[in-house]
């Protein structure tokens, strides 16, 4: 028996979550088989990859957002929490302070330099390895070598400026080194470091103004700063997006006309842009049925850009609007934002968690053929 | 956090934190210190009144250990 | 975390690696702590009907191979638990027809999964680099 299929009709209710004044509706997907009697919802890579577009809106280095249509809430989900926590990026880790006679505590002080946001040559970050941390089992861990550990230096002492005005108030200009920041850092290739951390590709901080410390003259802050490669599973510090979300593709019919005042008010419900006031013109007048009749010439409200909705609902409190419109989501339209830190490029980066599932599921796959043995 | 085991300072340590190794035969050693005022190193031993000799001021701060300290950047 | 004082040399300085050694360490492109983790089934399996448990797995790739599993129409149930919030661990739970075991629907799904995130891969570039030289024209011009 050939597999039933649905009426575009039905497809299109499916593919919509609704959403009413108070509640949501038909929220979890329904496209496995067995669910729908006689129809077929089996995997099939050609029919995934027919339904299935991306979608690009912005492509900035350090910020990107796309659509990806097509595809359920699990696997864009896996997406977006490899992008925070599973995508390896380098962070400081350890510090040595010689010397910290500044106010700011140690332990403050390295927790801070923690979480300096670093970029450096996207080939060399890739060519590092995983220092291995000494664990209860393995108690020696790794040694830091080229390939593991990026040493960082931070070696800094406040002066008193002998040019300075006697009246000036400002410590910047009164001392040197008053403010220590991240641009202070120095970085100290090792090994074949050298070939791949070159001129602007070394390594150093995304963002060079960030304030680590405040120092008066006398003070200084000696150290010496240990870089790995993390996940930020680990620690928030290895997470190389500052932001990694999505959002469904929103959803507005208009079921019944809207007209005249009522026209206005409802494009106000809605931010700038989403509703369009439109008059409504002699043939719509003209058609029996069409809820136009008598109404030409009239503004009448549409649809212009869903996109740019927010989904307040704020429409569905108003009495005028009762049984005028339904609101909903597109189930597989997910609106991706992905802001990176800096580390990576934003659309690299999703390609990246992209390739981590694969990885993940290829391992897997060998424990389990492990298993199986 | 455990910063450092405390150390009993003694005469025999060849630390640095403790003065010049300066240590005057009866009275045990001489530790250095900083004036809280003018930072000026202040050498003091046991019995010698608390006070900077250079401006008098009576608060003194201990050196910062010369010893590297490591920490986890979390 | 307890910081420590080092008394030993404070020169930081450290080795390059060996060449060979460092080849090893290609091989075992692994995250920090997940070499030498298996699957485990769980008691009580049988043949079309078993739970597995994955060490180290939570949300990103349960319902992700949840979702890959249920695809398959000789599956007839799958879902999966994390039983403790502060133990790393999932299970999945795999129940079939007749027609084949559960097994080989872990494994199809996770072909599944490697082959849709290829699709992702390509279509995800080709769409970037049209939107990439469209955005060139647009500054041309």
């Amino acid at each position: 028996m050939a597999p039933l299929i649905p009426s575009q009709e039905e497809l299109d209710r499916r593919r919509i979550v609704d959403i009413n004044p108070e509640t949501v509706s038909n929220i979890p997907s329904t496209d496995f088989p067995g669910h729908w009697p006689g129809e077929s919802h089996e995997w099939s890579l050609d029919k995934f990859s027919e339904g299935f577009n991306v979608e690009f809106h912005r492509n900035e280095r350090f910020e990107s957002s796309f659509s990806l249509v097509g595809l359920d809430a699990s696997i864009a989900n896996a997406f977006r929490r490899i992008l925070m926590a599973e995508v390896p990026s380098v962070a400081i880790e350890y510090v040595f302070m010689n010397n910290n006679t500044s106010v700011i505590q140690d332990e403050v002080l390295a927790q801070r330099l923690g979480l300096i946001p670093l970029k450096g040559s996207v080939d060399g970050i890739n060519w590092m390895r995983w220092f291995k941390k000494p664990t209860e089992d393995d108690p020696e861990g790794s040694n830091p070598a080229d390939f593991n550990t990026i040493v960082l230096r931070l070696n800094i002492e406040c002066t008193k400026n002998p040019n300075a005005d006697p009246e000036e108030q400002d410590p910047r200009k009164l001392y040197n080194y008053a403010h220590v920041y991240a641009r202070d850092i120095t970085f100290h290739p090792v090994g074949r470091q050298e070939e791949f951390f070159v001129g602007d590709d070394a390594i150093q901080p995304v963002n060079p103004d960030i304030l680590i410390a405040k120092l008066r003259p006398g003070q200084k802050i000696d150290m010496e700063m240990h870089c790995i490669k993390g996940i930020g599973a680990d620690h928030a510090k290895f997470s190389p997006v500052a932001t990694a979300t999505y959002r469904l593709l929103p959803d507005i019919k208009i079921l019944r006309p809207i007209l005249g005042e009522d026209a206005q008010k409802f494009a106000k419900c809605f931010p700038k842009g989403v509703i369009g006031l439109e008059s409504v013109t002699q043939e719509e007048a003209a058609k029996q049925g069409s809820g136009y009749e008598g109404h030409a010439g009239e503004t009448k409200a549409v649809v212009r850009d869903a996109f740019k909705d927010t989904v307040s609902r704020e429409c569905l409190r108003h009495e005028e609007f009762q049984n005028k419109v339904k609101l909903g989501r597109v189930r597989d339209h997910f609106i991706f934002n992905v802001e990176s830190v800096g580390q990576f490029e934003s659309d690299t980066l999703f390609l990246e968690s992209v390739k981590v599932l694969k990885l993940k599921c290829a391992r897997w796959k060998r424990g389990l053929t492990d298993l199986m043995r | 956090m455990s910063r450092e085991a405390y150390q009993v300072p003694s005469s025999m340590g060849g630390q640095t934190a403790f003065g010049d190794a300066g240590a005057s035969g009866l009275d045990g050693p001489m530790v250095a210190y900083l004036c809280g005022e003018c930072n000026a190193r202040v050498s003091l031993k046991r019995g010698d009144q608390i006070r900077c000799k250079e401006c008098g001021h009576r608060v003194l701060y201990k050196e910062r250990t010369k010893r590297m300290v490591q920490f986890e950047a979390r | 975390m307890p910081a420590s004082v080092h008394s030993q040399d404070p020169d930081q300085s450290m080795m390059d690696a060996a060449p060979q050694e460092q080849d090893l360490q290609f091989e075992q492109e692994e995250v920090p702590g997940m070499e030498e983790k298996r699957i485990v089934v769980l008691p009580g399996a049988t043949e079309t009907a078993a739970s597995f448990q994955f060490e180290g797995e939570g949300h990103t790739l349960g319902n992700a191979l949840r979702y890959a599993i249920m695809k398959n129409p000789q599956v007839e149930f799958c879902g999966y638990t994390i039983p403790h919030p502060s133990e790393t661990k999932m299970n999945l739970r795999i129940q079939t027809y007749d027609t084949t075991n559960a097994v080989e629907a872990l494994e199809k799904g996770l072909d599944t999964l490697m082959e849709l995130c290829d699709v992702v891969s390509d279509k995800f570039t080709v769409s970037r680099d049209a939107f990439n030289a469209a955005d060139a024209d647009k500054m041309r011009s």
